[in-house]
């Protein structure tokens, strides 16, 4: 694996919330296929360094390669690079004023100038995917939290991204529903998709992870396998958090 | 959902405001009551204003929808640029804001009524248009504003996360719910727009009290004249009332209920 490019390769990265520094000097290389999960306190940074893969969050210094593309450079088109990574948020943010269905072939049709038939066929093989194809006409507000998440998740596949960043995509389900929505991302890990994932479940990290990120203090502890990582964990820091969660 | 509470102009029934349904009844089964019998009891006076006055609602109307028109126009460019993070777009905009909050209406007719005059000759109409709709601008900039910033910060993250710019954020994903928060205080809007044409009836714009007073210097019947002129204003304001809360009402569709 290691002998291709990375897909995302972070260098030297620092980031500063106004005098706040919420990343010291991080650097990460993500190769195609790979699936990182990103642990860590409440507070280390963990979303920072997500938004900053996709520019949610501006960096101070350092460089964020994504695809041959380079973040900072100024001739880049973040829009263009955005469309080909997908986004899942901890509170869902599905547009509420648009069916399910809406939700996955507006970006499709507006970005990617899809035909509006092909977009939704589309989005109904995804939904199928995600297994909320009954709901493709119901408005986002009268689904649960469970499915509503996984509908996010079939939104952000419907641009075909390369890579796929979650934030906490269970942290506000009820534990019910956790379940549903991590299957639909075993799933996709399977696929081999690229994936960045920020969560609080162990049992998944296990699972699916190729590399686990431990982060505090805005800077990456340890990377490690999850075998090495949950089994003999180095660092003193790191010891300390797998006491407190297990 | 928040509310945005601008209050002015008449309020908007909500349907589960009760107490407000049935004295929108009261009102309105009254007026148009009145509005019968007035005339009947009297056709020489209230008959003969009732019949004068029309062509005045006509002018009402138009003068109404065009500024409304306008003024949503402007309204949306000043409350653009009240969030924006361009300087200059977003001082211009604070001083627009500023500067017509600061000045009474009427003050604000004259004034760009004769300034106009000055530059070009515009029929009185437009005039007030104008004059009505910079006033209004100001306003429903206020109601965009608050309408945009109402709606939570995570819609507009999804949307740039998948690639759409600023401009596609805004008119793809903010503008359509923004404006389910915006209608109601827009409506109060338009009616106490409606309200506040009459007073372009001191421009030479022969609106329903331009009318009414034409019709009142002749026949000297003042209290009757005026008396249907409030009716008259009152049967329009309640009808319009009643049709914003019904509409409020369907732009809710994708809200649990
Ligand atoms: N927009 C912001 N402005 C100022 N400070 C911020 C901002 N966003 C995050 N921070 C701070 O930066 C630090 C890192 O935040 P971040 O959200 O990346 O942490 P996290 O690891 O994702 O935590 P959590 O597990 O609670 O989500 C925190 O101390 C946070 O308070
Ligand atoms: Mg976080």
């Amino acid at each position: 694996m290691k002998n291709v490019d990375p897909i995302i390769a972070i260098h030297n990265v620092t980031k500063y919330y106004d005098r706040f520094r919420a990343l010291n000097n991080v650097s990460l290389d993500i190769f195609p296929g790979e699936k990182v999960v990103v642990l860590g306190p409440s507070g280390s940074g963990k979303s920072t360094l997500l938004r900053t893969i996709n520019q949610l969050e501006t960096i101070d210094s350092g460089t964020i390669i994504v695809d041959e593309h380079n973040l900072g450079d100024p001739g880049e088109d973040i829009h263009k690079i955005r469309m080909n990574m997908g986004m899942v948020f901890q509170s869902f943010n599905l547009y509420r004023h648009k069916t399910v269905l809406e939700n996955l072939t507006l970006a499709p049709i507006k970005l990617r100038k899809m035909h509006p038939d092909e977009a939704k066929s589309l989005a109904m093989v995804l939904l199928e995917k995600v297994g909320i194809s009954d709901k493709a006409a119901s408005y986002p507000a009268m689904l649960s939290g469970g499915q509503q998440q996984r509908v996010a998740i079939a939104r952000a596949l419907a641009m075909e991204p390369k890579i796929m960043l979650f934030d906490e995509p269970t942290s506000a389900l009820d534990p019910e529903m956790i379940g549903e929505v991590l299957e639909v991302m075993v799933k996709l890990a399977q696929e081999g998709m690229t994936m960045i994932v920020v969560t609080h479940e162990m049992g998944f990290a296990r699972e699916v992870a190729d590399k686990i990120i431990f982060m505090d203090g805005g800077e990456i502890i340890e990377s490690e396998t999850p075998e090495r990582f949950f089994e003999n964990p180095s660092q003193e820091r790191t010891i300390k958090f797998l006491e407190q969660i297990l | 959902m928040k509310k945005i509470d601008i209050g002015d102009g008449a309020a908007i029934p909500s349907p589960d405001d009760k107490q407000l349904l049935s004295a929108w009844w009261i009102a309105f089964v009254g007026t148009i009551a009145l509005l019968i019998a007035l005339p009947i009891y009297d056709p020489d006076t209230y008959g003969a204003v009732l019949a004068f006055i029309p062509d005045g609602i006509q002018v009402t109307f138009e003068v109404t929808i065009l500024s409304i028109a306008l003024a949503l126009i402007i309204g949306l460019i000043t409350g653009l640029g009240r969030i924006s993070e361009n300087r200059i777009f977003n001082l211009l905009a604070s001083l627009y804001v500023e500067v017509v909050r600061g000045i009474p209406l009427l003050v604000q007719l004259f004034y760009i009524y004769f300034a106009l005059g000055r530059i070009v000759q515009v029929p009185d109409i437009v005039a007030a248009v104008i004059a009505m709709s910079f006033c209004y601008g100001a306003y429903m900039g206020e109601v965009f504003r608050a309408g945009i910033m109402s709606i939570d910060f995570g819609q507009s993250e999804a949307a740039l996360a998948q690639g759409f710019n600023k401009a596609q954020t805004m008119r793809y994903v903010i503008l359509p719910q923004a404006w389910r928060t915006i209608l109601p205080p827009v409506g109060n809007e338009f009616i106490a727009l409606l309200k506040d044409t009459s007073l372009v009836s001191i421009l030479a714009v022969a609106d329903i009290l331009r009318r009414g007073r034409e019709y009142a210097a002749s026949s000297f019947d003042y209290f009757e004249t005026y008396t249907i002129i409030a009716l008259v204003y009152l049967l329009i304001t309640l009808i319009l009332s009643k049709l914003l809360a019904h509409m409020e009402q369907r732009l809710n569709y994708y809200e649990k209920r």
